[in-house]
């Protein structure tokens, strides 16, 4: 089964340049500008998703409460942060799922190399589970 | 004579002879012869008569004479007497038996101007001018006298002429009774003299004397008179009372006896001897004197060599004034003069008292420091010539003190040594009961006025925070579009990439030959250029960010050595060969605290600060080649604060500097290389979020310190 990096930022150019780098590094990635499509895609069911990069700002549903729904429904699925927000401090409840600062990429992301680093320990640690 | 004569013929004629004629002879001879003898008896009884009557009237004459004598002796023995009576000072009186006067000579009434018809015919004690009433038993005696008959002496009575007290006559009388040749008692002869003088005089002195009693006893001050060994010969009232006794106990006994400290009675005495021994009087300025109820005074002495006229040796008349209060009292202005010098002292503003002529009366320390002389050497100068650049301010001085209100004038620019300070100029007027003048403070508001336009621009920071804060997401979103885009576009060109050459030949491209074109066109460069522009933009608004307020939410314990460590290597990592400094050539030393481990903070930016500091410093030691650059990272525990300090031994700074390093956009890097906020966002996170300190000390060549100083406590903001 495919694993897949579900991306969702509203700015356009965010994604299509995260989506472009994590695939030259030969992951695969989908990338939705919002929360709504992003869960009509993974309840088709047909999507292993272990690692989600997720914005704060989006225009349905903010990133805080997307997180909480899809650790709901998809409990093993990990999270990154990657906000444009300087004053981003993450909620308890988040910390008590398993995040950490570490989690947390402020943008912008000159190098985006850290975050593919990231993407790739937790999925191989998805893939020890 | 005659008689004589006769006879004598008579004797002669017998030689004639009887022979020749004896009878008529005889007969003549007969006759003759009775005749002769008669005649020469007669003569001869003449003579005899008058030898007699010779002798008797010699007698007579010589008894005539001694008569006349006596008479004249007499006479002159009454003149004398009555000269002596009139001129005497004295005058003397008779009584007859009765003990009435029945003489007064002239002199009476010269001396008492009392008529002597007032008096003969009476008895003293019935005299108009005598009142008995003033002494009646002195009266009475004295009648008993008289009526005795006895001698008496001085006998001193008041006789008063007119109505006037003032003319009262003082009469002293003596007197003895005289009796006749048979013993019979005829009355009292005696003198008299008016001693009114003497009596007033007598009066006059016990009067005076009683005076100066009264005065030397209302004298507060003591005032005593002591002889060689000790004895008081004399006190006042307040030297007995000092004693706790009365004058009457306190005089002819010695200190020693009456003086319950025997130091203090030893020592007096010593400067007692000295005084009388030397003949010069001696001033003590300041002595102890304990009285008897133990409270220690301080007295004020002056001693005098004294001749005591009931007293062969000379003694010593002490005057002692209690100056206690006095010098309390002075002592007390002392205290309260040094106690206002050091409050003026203390006072940072450089304060200096005028006349209402500009002459200096008063310099505090500040103002002291500030013209470069002493108060004592400024004393009585004019101000303008010590202060040159307020001389201005002498026109305010003399309108304060014509209005007698306080003038201000802010802002005054002053130079000072090429540097531009700015002053508050005050001047109050002194308006005080003898003198007015003004003072004139100076406040130096240099570093105020740089503080608030600091503040200005914190504020300015804070706003453009708040703004940044707000649009972090829009600003960073685009950024990020274009950093990632830049990389992206980076790599998606290299020829390295497997995914690149595939699409390459796909389309039939030679990515080798596209690389060389873009490296001539310059492209790649234009590329790495929009990345760094993009970098330095992100890092502008990451620092602008950092202006922003934020909760206490951030501050937790931090173990401090670690956060070192921590900030130590992201430094090392930092190495730029834009910025031009290689952190790995700089040694760094670690002085430690080891009991300070936890700090309570916010970590990221304390590490942001750290980083800020080693970076300014490894900049400055790069830009100055320094030979062995070496940092210094020390901490110490205070007792309320932590004391974090970053030592260079850089280029250091001079103190113009100094005084703006921490001003926002302030920096001496050439433009591009810096934001120009690094230290200012130190500054601010330090002071503002974490209500601590950060200070620099520096001189030029010999490195800088800057010092962080963090609040033990959880009093953070």
């Amino acid at each position: 089964m495919t694993h897949w990096v579900l991306i969702v930022d509203d700015e356009e150019m965010i994604r299509e340049n995260l989506k472009a780098y994590l695939e030259d590094e030969g992951l695969r990635v989908m990338a939705f500008e919002s929360v709504t499509p992003a869960l009509s895609w993974l309840c088709d069911g047909a999507h292993h998703c272990p690692v989600c990069v997720m914005d704060m700002r989006l225009p349905d549903i903010d990133g805080n409460s997307a997180i909480r729904i899809l650790h709901q429904l998809y409990p093993d699925m990990e999270f990154l942060i990657h906000t444009g927000s300087s004053s981003y401090s993450l909620p308890d409840d988040l910390r008590a799922m398993g995040l950490d600062d570490d989690c947390v990429y402020q943008k912008p992301l000159s190098d985006m190399a850290p975050l593919a680093t990231a993407i790739r320990s937790l999925s191989s640690r998805e893939n020890r589970s | 004579m005659l008689a004589l004569l006769t006879g004598t013929e008579a004797m002669a004629n017998p030689s004639l002879g009887i022979n020749e004629w004896p009878a008529l002879l005889r007969m003549i001879f007969w006759f003759l012869a009775p005749v002769v003898l008669i005649t020469v008896a007669s003569l001869l009884w003449s003579w005899l008569l008058r030898q007699r009557v010779i002798h008797r009237t010699r007698q007579l004459h010589r008894e005539l004479g001694e008569r006349q004598q006596a008479e004249a002796a007499l006479r002159e023995s009454e003149g004398r007497f009555r000269d002596v009576t009139e001129a005497a000072s004295d005058w003397i009186w008779e009584m007859d038996e009765n003990l009435r006067f029945t003489y007064l000579s002239e002199r009476f009434f010269a001396l008492t101007g009392i008529a002597p018809q007032h008096v003969l015919g009476r008895a003293r004690w019935e005299l108009a001018t005598v009142d008995l009433t003033i002494d009646p038993q002195k009266w009475r005696q004295h009648q008993e006298t008289l009526e005795k008959r006895l001698p008496f002496r001085d006998f001193v009575y008041r006789a008063s002429i007119g109505d006037h007290v003032g003319l009262d006559r003082y009469l002293k009388v003596s007197g003895k009774p005289i009796y006749d040749s048979q013993g019979q008692f005829i009355g009292y002869r005696g003198t008299g003299t008016d001693i009114t003088e003497q009596v007033k005089a007598e009066t006059a002195l016990q009067e005076s004397e009683l005076r100066l009693r009264r005065i030397i006893d209302l004298v507060p001050h003591m005032i005593f008179a002591k002889d060689r060994d000790g004895h008081f010969l004399l006190a006042n009232r307040a030297t007995a009372v000092a004693y706790g006794l009365t004058v009457e106990e306190l005089v002819n006994r010695s200190q020693r006896v009456v003086h319950e400290i025997d130091e203090e009675a030893q020592r007096m005495l010593a400067d007692d001897r000295q005084v009388i021994d030397s003949g010069a009087s001696k001033m003590i300025a300041e002595e102890s004197f304990t009285d008897h109820t133990g409270y220690a005074r301080i007295m004020q002495t002056i001693k005098i060599p004294f001749n005591e006229p009931s007293l062969n040796e000379t003694a010593v008349l002490s005057v002692a004034i209690d100056i206690t209060e006095q010098k309390q009292a002075k002592e007390e202005v002392a205290r309260m003069r040094l106690y206002l010098k050091n409050i003026i002292d203390s006072m940072p503003s450089v304060l200096i008292g005028v006349d209402p002529w500009g002459y200096i009366t008063v310099l505090n320390q500040p103002a002291e420091q500030a013209c470069g002389a002493s108060w004592e050497a400024a004393q009585g100068r004019f101000f303008g010539e010590l202060f040159p650049q307020l001389e201005s301010q002498f026109e305010q001085v003399r309108q304060a003190i014509r209005l007698g209100s306080p003038i201000k004038t802010p802002r005054m620019t002053l130079e000072d040594q090429g540097e531009l300070h700015y002053a508050d100029v005050m001047v109050y007027p002194l308006i005080a009961d003898s003198a007015s003048g003004a003072v004139i403070r100076v406040d130096d508001v240099t570093a105020r006025v740089r503080i608030e336009s600091m503040m200005v621009q914190t504020e300015k920071m804070l706003s453009v925070g708040g703004l940044a804060a707000g649009m972090a997401h829009e600003i960073n979103n685009p950024l990020g579009a274009i950093l990632q885009g830049s990389q992206n576009i980076l790599r998606r060109i290299t020829p390295d990439m497997p995914q690149n050459r595939a699409v390459a030949e796909a389309i039939g491209i030679d990515l080798d030959r596209l690389n060389c074109y873009l490296e001539q066109r310059r492209v790649l460069h234009f590329l790495e250029g929009i990345r760094e522009a993009g970098a330095r933009a992100a890092k502008i608004v990451a620092d602008m960010l950092s202006f922003s307020r934020r909760s206490e939410s951030r501050f937790t314990p931090v173990d401090f050595e670690d956060l070192l460590e921590t900030v130590l290597r992201l430094a090392a990592s930092d190495y730029d060969l834009k910025k031009k400094y290689d952190f790995k050539r700089i040694t760094i030393q670690r002085d430690y605290d080891p009991t300070l481990r936890i700090v309570y903070c916010d970590k990221t930016e304390i590490e942001q600060v750290i980083l800020n500091l080693l970076k300014n410093a490894a900049q400055a030691m790069a830009e100055e080649g320094s030979p062995s650059p070496t940092i210094t990272l020390r901490t110490r525990r205070e007792s309320l604060y932590v004391l974090i300090e970053v030592v260079d031994n850089g280029p250091g700074m001079d103190e113009k500097i100094l005084k703006r390093i921490f001003e926002p956009f302030f920096t001496t890097k050439e433009v591009g290389s810096g934001t120009g906020l690094g230290l200012s966002v130190s500054y601010f996170i330090v002071t503002e979020q974490h209500r601590g300190r950060l200070s620099v000390t520096s001189k030029p060549g010999q490195g800088a310190c800057f010092s962080i100083r963090l609040p033990l406590g959880r009093e953070a903001k």
